[in-house]
């Protein structure tokens, strides 16, 4: 088990210097510099601006340059912002971005667990169908039409939550509850149909069966024998589902003005700020490839038929 | 001598194909699919979307680009047209304000400016695409947005850009991810190891950053959302393929195929590749509305279809600026997005109960 988390490990290394180095060659190839402006800069202005950010350097070296600066830790310097730095950005943004997306995730794993179990358990009945139909509405209708359409109604008609704003401002926590439930609606459409489905198949294996013939109570049943079964492919979806948590955080900061990391993404490619767009997409990476490492060790704790040799 | 060979090799192998099979097998699933209402109904709306994008140019709507800045944020009506609308508003206005000031009625000054405003708006003509019009008699049924533009005419053009990405992207991934996975899975050993590799750390890539940070450097044009789409796209296709592949490559109509000496791109494209295509159906009828749901998130994002073009995600996001006076431009767009992506995924759910039965208590 610890060798194979260790190589899982050391594995992260490689998929992380692939992103770094597509990143950082895509965007330097890319027509067009960030110091691109209406009116042209005077060629003598440009060539200091180019030297003081070694853009002048060959291509590999400049390379070279980032991949160290990336080791130490550093980011470089924002090119849209010059008086801060891409790490600056990061560390400001980037824990409003986790608080979101971890309350989202938590309550979509939790919550459409919760969801795919009463429904199985009350298989074709009333609740089932309902739960299902309102999963089928959360996989099919897109983030940017849930945001805005639960603005219209619970901020602006009913006036029941403020339509943005964030935790440290005036309306505190309140602001959270409407991106978080935008955020997390899709996720947890899609846990509980999947939660539902396997429990239902776990529900007819044979050692449920044996389980009920010893006569357990149901909800020992439940909880102790079906569960950890049905989790499976709950959990081997938690890697989409940070990916899509990331990228729809992306839009949902931008429809409820959150100042997390995404509006910073957006705005750093509208300005071709090269250096806040790798460090941003570096960042989600990061965060991303170790999910999934996570998620693949708790995968082989809950399933006891994988074997690591 | 050999012509005889040839013939003898082609009805061979035309049995070995076994054309037969493969149209029970389509059959089987037509007929099943037909049973399952859901999917049938989006069939229906699907066929609709399609043939109300194809006919946009000839159907009897007003330019998606044409504005009369006058009738920006004119409600939708089925009845009036924008004229009335227009006097409408301006007497609601003209009342709240001289209510403002204190009076019930409106003064001499302000009947007249509406009295003019109906005179102008009966006669008024302008050239609109080389024919003199009555401008003020156009008809919004969806209402206009905050330039004048007819609404609907907006969604049906939107509705044609997103549907042609949808399956413009699609094809593409389809195909890149077809001759990729059917490479890596007949071939096996080293090529496959790499393309595997491939795939993994693309997998792990946050890809809609990808495309996010391809639009933003290379300018946002749809050509370039087609291409930025496509090179992230085609992993699960590829994937999909060379598992079938594999599993299918040692059977015995390969063996066959290849004791009477088909060449390897034979044995794949002409008897591997069909066999999987049951999975690419599937897999093409779902990836339509992700790939019109990845382009309307750019598209919101600003990072997508430019204006004049409009695409469904576009359109909502112009709605969502000022929805709380003219909610029309947020719901309608939006409504007609949803009920086509709910058509699509009911129509391939459908179409994956109808291919693999087994599937059927499976997401």
């Amino acid at each position: 088990m610890t060798k194979f988390i260790i190589r899982r490990f050391i594995g992260l290394f490689p998929t992380l210097f692939v992103i770094i180095t597509m990143s950082f060659f895509i965007v330097r190839i890319a027509p067009g510099g960030p110091f691109d402006r209406e009116k042209r800069l005077p060629p003598e202005i440009l060539r200091n601006i180019e030297k003081k950010y070694h853009l002048d350097e060959p291509l590999l070296k400049q390379y070279g340059r980032y991949l160290l600066d990336i080791l130490r830790g550093d980011l470089g310097p924002s090119f849209a912002y010059p008086d801060h730095d891409v790490n600056f950005f990061i560390f400001n943004s980037l824990p409003k971005s986790m608080i979101l997306g971890s309350i989202a995730l938590g309550i979509a794993v939790v919550i459409g667990v919760g969801v795919g179990m009463i429904s199985s358990v009350r298989q074709n009945t009333w609740v089932d169908y309902t739960a299902m139909s309102f999963a089928v509405i959360g996989i099919t209708v897109p983030l940017f039409v849930v945001g805005p359409v639960l603005m219209f109604f619970f901020a602006l008609k009913l006036d029941w939550l403020p339509t943005s704003g964030w935790i440290t401002g005036q309306h505190g926590w309140v602001t959270i509850i409407m991106p978080v439930i935008t955020l997390s609606f899709p996720y947890f459409a899609y846990n509980a149909r999947l939660s539902r489905a396997s429990i239902l198949e776990v529900l007819r294996s044979d050692y449920v069966r044996t389980a009920r013939a010893k006569g357990l109570r149901e909800i020992v049943i439940m909880f102790k024998h079906v569960l950890k079964g049905a989790l499976l492919p709950v959990v081997s979806y938690l890697g989409p589902a940070f990916a899509g948590i990331i990228t729809g955080s992306v839009v949902v900061e931008r429809i409820f003005r959150v100042p997390g990391l995404g509006q910073f993404f957006v705005q750093a490619a509208f300005n071709r700020d090269y250096t806040l767009l790798m460090g941003t997409v570096i960042v989600y990476s990061v965060i991303l490839i170790i999910m999934n490492f996570f998620v693949d060790i708790i995968y082989g704790f809950l399933d006891p038929r994988i074997s690591y040799s | 001598m050999d012509t005889a060979i040839k013939e003898s090799k082609d009805t061979y192998l035309s049995e070995l194909n076994q054309p037969i099979k493969g149209v029970s097998l389509w059959k089987d699933a037509w007929r099943r699919l037909k049973k399952n209402k859901m999917a049938m109904f989006g069939l229906v709306v699907v066929i609709i979307y399609a043939i109300l994008s194809i006919t946009a140019p000839i159907l009897p709507i007003y330019s998606y680009k044409y504005q009369v800045i006058e009738h920006q944020y004119l409600p939708p009506s089925l009845t009036k047209k924008a004229g009335e609308l227009m006097i409408e508003r301006e007497e609601t206005l003209l009342l709240a304000m001289a209510e403002k000031m204190g009076r019930n009625e409106l003064n001499d000054q302000e009947r007249e400016k509406l009295s003019e405003l109906k005179a102008r708006t009966a006669t008024e003509t302008r050239k609109i695409s080389g024919k003199v019009v009555k401008v003020h008699d156009r008809r919004y049924i969806l209402g206009t947005d905050s330039l004048g533009r007819d609404l609907l005419a907006r969604i049906i053009y939107g509705g044609q850009v997103s549907i042609a990405i949808g399956v413009i992207g699609t094809i593409t991934s389809v195909f890149i991810g077809i001759i990729i996975g059917a490479l890596a899975g007949y071939l096996g050993g080293r090529v496959d190891y790499i393309i595997t590799r491939i795939i993994d750390v693309m997998y792990g890539l946050p890809y809609m950053m990808l495309v996010i940070i391809l639009m933003a450097l290379f300018g946002r044009n749809i050509l370039n959302l087609f291409f930025a789409l496509a090179i992230v796209s085609w992993l699960t296709v590829a994937r999909v393929v060379r598992g079938q592949i594999i599993s299918l490559k040692n059977s015995e109509f390969v063996e066959a195929a290849r004791s009477i000496g088909s060449s390897t791109g034979r044995i794949v494209f002409r008897h591997l590749v069909p066999n999987t295509l049951g999975v690419i159906v599937v897999f093409s009828t779902l990836s339509i509305p992700s790939f019109i749901m990845l382009e309307s998130f750019l598209s919101f994002l600003g990072l997508g279809v430019q204006a004049p073009f409009a695409s469904w995600g576009s359109l909502v996001s112009d709605g969502v600026e000022g929805m709380n006076l003219y909610p029309w431009r947020l719901f309608f767009p939006a409504i007609v997005m949803v009920v086509f992506l709910f058509a699509m995924n009911f129509l391939g759910d459908g179409l994956r109960d109808a291919l693999d039965p087994k599937s059927k208590n499976k997401l």
